[in-house]
């Protein structure tokens, strides 16, 4: 495994939020921390697998929606704030839909939704709560909510 | 750059802890804050949402290898103030402690960095004959005589008809490109170039594209779709095209593929600005620049641009091109009709250490500079690389880039070199991509065989310790000579 190497292309986009998620290894980082946050809820809660997922799959929904959807702008002031009215997701690929970056982040919510109900034998109080966080990740994500602000939550002024 | 897979993995891990731990620390920051009253009601915060983010939780837990403050000229060996923190590097203070270091990051290629036995007493008398500030813009009374026959000497060290100086090296590209371009025309950017020049290109209004860097397929490619396209809503032609790029790169220590790209855009049409601030006086047979070294004509580059502060010792750009383009800049200029002219000491010691490096001050130094600058730069760079370290940047440049991709071993080089009194240069977001952090180690003509042997061995400890050698490393075969020998006997 230490032996492996990748090559990193050079990338053109400018824009430094958003450039690190397009090098080599990071579609395995996100899935590999998934899976350590699965055991480590596991171990310390000691509860059944199912339970482990959806409690996974629910802080999964309130991190990523907090990080890429409702945050806006960039951490540092280099770049003078020509982003401060996008969200990370609508900076990522400068704005370009339906990439594989996009594609790959919007079935990794849907993949984890299956697996917590199908490991909770799909049983209430569960499913409704994973259901609705599903629901409202995948329509962030749709072509059609770029730049939308429904009834104008998370607006500028 | 080839990254092995285990490194991104853990560089992405660790990121994201630090981020978390970021995010945890103003969260409870906030929460506090919230109780205690405000004494500014009414006014808007200095700092919009999450941009100080990565100054706050990043930078300052490891602000003391960033900022070093120097006591003495940047010559091969210099003196570094020690820095104390009491609370955790949010503050540092100076304390009266110098360590004399090995100087591995300064610009000084050729070594004019320090008293120079040609040029010192030549500027101390200008100095005392013309003071330290002309006072004055360069269309005032800011123009000696000094100034023309810098420029004079800039444009033929250069190759061109004609050249114009500015004080600040900075200033001159984002001072020349909104000057040459406007709305209507086209700059298309390498996707590394330096800020001076992106902030040049934002500030003219024209539209600006980036190709992948050092790749002229992709330059092609862009230039055809552009042109294809036209102005952005009109679809008109373009007024003008200009393709940016530079000579070496400061951050990746390659050369330009200079050639091809010369004439994709002689094909197409497009003008060549060459931004050469590393480039010139380090390579080259004479110094000359990237041109020299890679057999490019400079009649085919339209704009040659470069600065004194790295190879000459001094400060301020220059610009040099046609002697129309130079007259138009002339008086169109903001930084020639409105700024301070560069200082007359600063100008006499461009003027001689040009003098020196062409040998026209009578002895060979310059030509000895030249030659020492390359064989150190070609030894360090293949020792590194056999001591199985991640060097970047092409045979014959003097900056190397060593990669550290981790940001926990950022401190950790910086620190453990300094304690074996070796200054290095450790270089981090935001000026490189976020996960391809880097130790930058620039070669001198001052440097001697000893200073670059000392460099070797304490590198090659840190690197050791801190864990940086990510290519095997190429067995030492004259140990194995010796030791066949010594069995023989």
């Amino acid at each position: 495994m230490a032996n492996l190497y990748v090559r990193a292309a050079p990338t053109t986009d400018l824009n430094r939020n958003t450039e690190w998620f397009t090098y080599p290894g990071v579609w395995s980082t996100y899935i590999l921390i998934l899976f350590f946050s699965w055991l480590m809820v596991l171990s310390i809660f000691a509860c059944s697998p199912g339970m482990a997922w959806t409690v996974v799959h629910l802080s999964h929904f309130f991190v990523t929606y907090q990080f890429f959807h409702w945050k806006k702008g960039t951490p540092f002031a280099e770049d003078q704030g020509i982003y401060n009215r996008l969200t990370w997701w609508e900076q990522i690929d400068s704005g370009k839909q339906l990439t594989r970056n996009r594609k790959f982040l919007t079935v990794v919510p849907i993949v984890l939704y299956l697996i917590a109900s199908h490991t909770t034998d799909y049983q209430h109080p569960m499913l409704f709560f994973n259901t609705l966080a599903v629901f409202v990740l995948v329509v962030a994500k749709f072509p059609h909510m770029h730049k939308v602000r429904i009834f104008g939550i998370n607006a500028d002024q | 750059m080839i990254i092995p897979y285990l490194t991104a993995l853990t560089t992405y891990f660790s990121y994201g802890l630090l981020f978390a731990f970021g995010q945890l620390r103003d969260f409870f920051r906030k929460s506090v804050d919230w109780w205690s009253a405000s004494t500014l009601q009414g006014y808007a915060p200095i700092c919009l949402g999450l941009e100080d983010f990565y100054i706050r939780r990043l930078y300052l837990r490891i602000q003391d290898c960033f900022n070093r403050p120097i006591s003495s000229p940047p010559d091969a060996w210099f003196d570094v103030v020690e820095r104390v923190s009491n609370d955790n590097n949010k503050t540092l203070k100076r304390t009266t402690k110098v360590n004399r270091c090995l100087n591995l990051g300064s610009y000084n290629y050729l070594g004019f960095a320090a008293a120079d036995e040609y040029c010192t007493p030549r500027v101390i008398e200008c100095l005392k004959k013309y003071t330290p500030s002309t006072c004055s813009t360069r269309v005032d009374g800011g123009t000696t005589i000094l100034h023309t026959e810098m420029e004079e000497c800039v444009a033929n060290f250069v190759g061109k008809p004609a050249a114009i100086v500015f004080g600040m090296g900075y200033v001159t590209n984002s001072a020349i490109l909104p000057v040459l371009i406007g709305k209507g025309g086209l700059i298309i950017s390498d996707s590394l170039n330096h800020n001076s020049i992106v902030n040049g290109a934002r500030g003219s209004g024209a539209t600006v594209r980036v190709f992948q860097h050092n790749t002229p397929s992709h330059l092609e490619s862009v230039l055809r779709e552009q042109i294809a396209d036209g102005q952005p809503r009109t679809h008109r032609p373009w007024k003008k095209i200009i393709v940016v790029v530079e000579g070496i790169y400061s951050m990746e220590g390659e050369l330009c593929k200079l050639p091809e790209i010369v004439s994709i855009c002689k094909k197409y049409k497009a003008f060549v600005y060459l931004d050469e601030a590393h480039s010139i006086g380090a390579v080259g047979k004479s110094g000359r620049g990237v041109c020299e070294l890679l057999g490019v004509d400079t009649a085919d580059v339209d704009i040659m641009m470069g600065t004194f502060t790295k190879s000459f010792g001094s400060s301020g750009g220059y610009i040099a091109g046609s002697k129309e383009l130079i007259q138009y800049l002339k008086y169109t200029c903001p930084a020639h009709l409105y700024a301070t002219s560069i200082s007359a000491p600063a100008a006499q010691q461009i003027i001689s250490s040009i003098k020196v490096v062409l040998g026209e001050d009578g002895s060979s130094r310059g030509a000895q500079k030249l030659a020492r600058i390359r064989e150190n730069s070609n030894f360090f760079r293949s020792e590194l690389q056999k001591m199985g370290f991640e060097v970047l940047g092409d045979n014959d440049s003097p900056v190397m880039p060593i990669m550290l991709y981790n940001p926990a071993k950022i401190p950790a080089f910086s620190r453990e070199c300094l304690k074996r009194n070796v200054a290095v240069v450790t270089v981090a977001f935001p000026a490189t991509p976020l996960l391809l952090a880097r130790a930058r180690i620039c070669i001198s003509a001052s440097h001697s065989r000893e200073d670059l042997l000392k460099a070797l061995e304490v590198i090659s400890t840190v690197g050791d310790m801190v864990g940086v050698k990510y290519f095997p490393a190429e067995p030492n075969k004259q140990q194995v000579e010796v030791g066949q020998v010594k069995k023989v006997d």
